[in-house]
């Protein structure tokens, strides 16, 4: 299957913090039209929903928030836009999506909820840290 | 009455008869009148009565339910119509999410002109309203 790049032009540099504000929504839009695409592709149906998604990327988005140097803001979204491409082109697999999308940021036994609950508070403690 | 006129129009225009009576409140009669005199291109004027109506109450109430989970907003905040995003702590880019949620529900697609001018639920339910009417939404 062709890769077909979306948008692989470079744009030019923002030329202020609006304009950049602006084109972070626009990728956001981007991002959130293309949701569907991607639960078809990677068969994300019966792992999590359409809203789930949309609120893990404005999780990473908002990770960013506080930076005010347009070009730096520019380079955030071109790595943005490179990671929307990959996973929209069939780069990806499914477990990369799941584990860096759905499962979550502080750790897989820690979202996935209960496996052993309540066994072992030593285990559960293993993870975080060697002192306790 | 309405419907035997409209079978003997294409069906294309009885659909859109059938689809006009039911969501207008205006009367029935006229819409006939106009089906008569004019084929496709009479659909802009037909679109004339709807714009003077508000939001449906049940539209606002879907908007609003979105709102609610979407900003994680505890129970008895209260929600109508005039309230405004940035007072129900959202920020832009929740703003931005929100439209992309109602996008999704109401299976619509919003530009980027109108989306700026949403600063409350009424505005969103309005611009639902017109785009709901501008393009039949589609079918699964």
């Amino acid at each position: 299957m062709a890769f077909t790049m979306r948008a692989v032009k470079v744009p030019r540099n923002s030329a202020s913090l609006e304009e950049a504000r602006h084109r972070v929504f626009d990728f956001f839009k981007q991002a959130c039209r293309s949701i569907p695409t991607i639960m078809e592709i990677y068969n994300l149906d019966d792992v999590v929903t359409p809203s789930q998604l949309r609120s893990t990327i404005a999780k990473e988005i908002r990770k960013n928030q506080n930076v005010t140097n347009p070009k730096v803001i520019d380079m955030l979204l071109f790595n943005g836009m490179e990671e929307l491409n990959n996973i929209v082109e069939h780069a990806k697999q499914r477990h990369h999506v799941i584990g860096q999308y759905v499962i979550g940021q502080e750790g897989l036994v820690h979202e996935l909820g209960s496996k052993d609950q309540g066994n072992s508070d030593f285990l559960k403690k293993f993870y975080t840290s060697n002192y306790f | 009455m309405a419907h035997s006129l409209a079978a003997s129009f294409s069906p294309a225009a009885a659909r859109r008869q059938v689809t006009n009576v039911i969501s207008s409140r205006s009367s029935v009669s006229f819409q006939s009148y106009r089906m008569t005199s004019v084929s496709i291109s009479s659909r802009p004027s037909s679109l004339r009565f709807k714009i003077c109506c508000s939001a449906k109450k049940e539209t606002v109430d879907k908007v609003c339910s979105i709102v609610k989970q979407q900003l994680a907003l505890p129970d008895g905040t209260a929600l109508t119509g005039e309230s405004k995003f940035a007072e129900l702590g959202a920020d832009s880019l929740d703003t931005v999410e929100i439209v992309m949620g109602l996008e999704e529900a109401f299976n619509i697609t919003v530009d980027e002109t109108s989306a700026q001018d949403i600063a409350t639920v009424q505005d969103a339910a309005d611009l639902i309203e017109k785009l709901m009417l501008e393009a039949p939404p589609k079918v699964v």
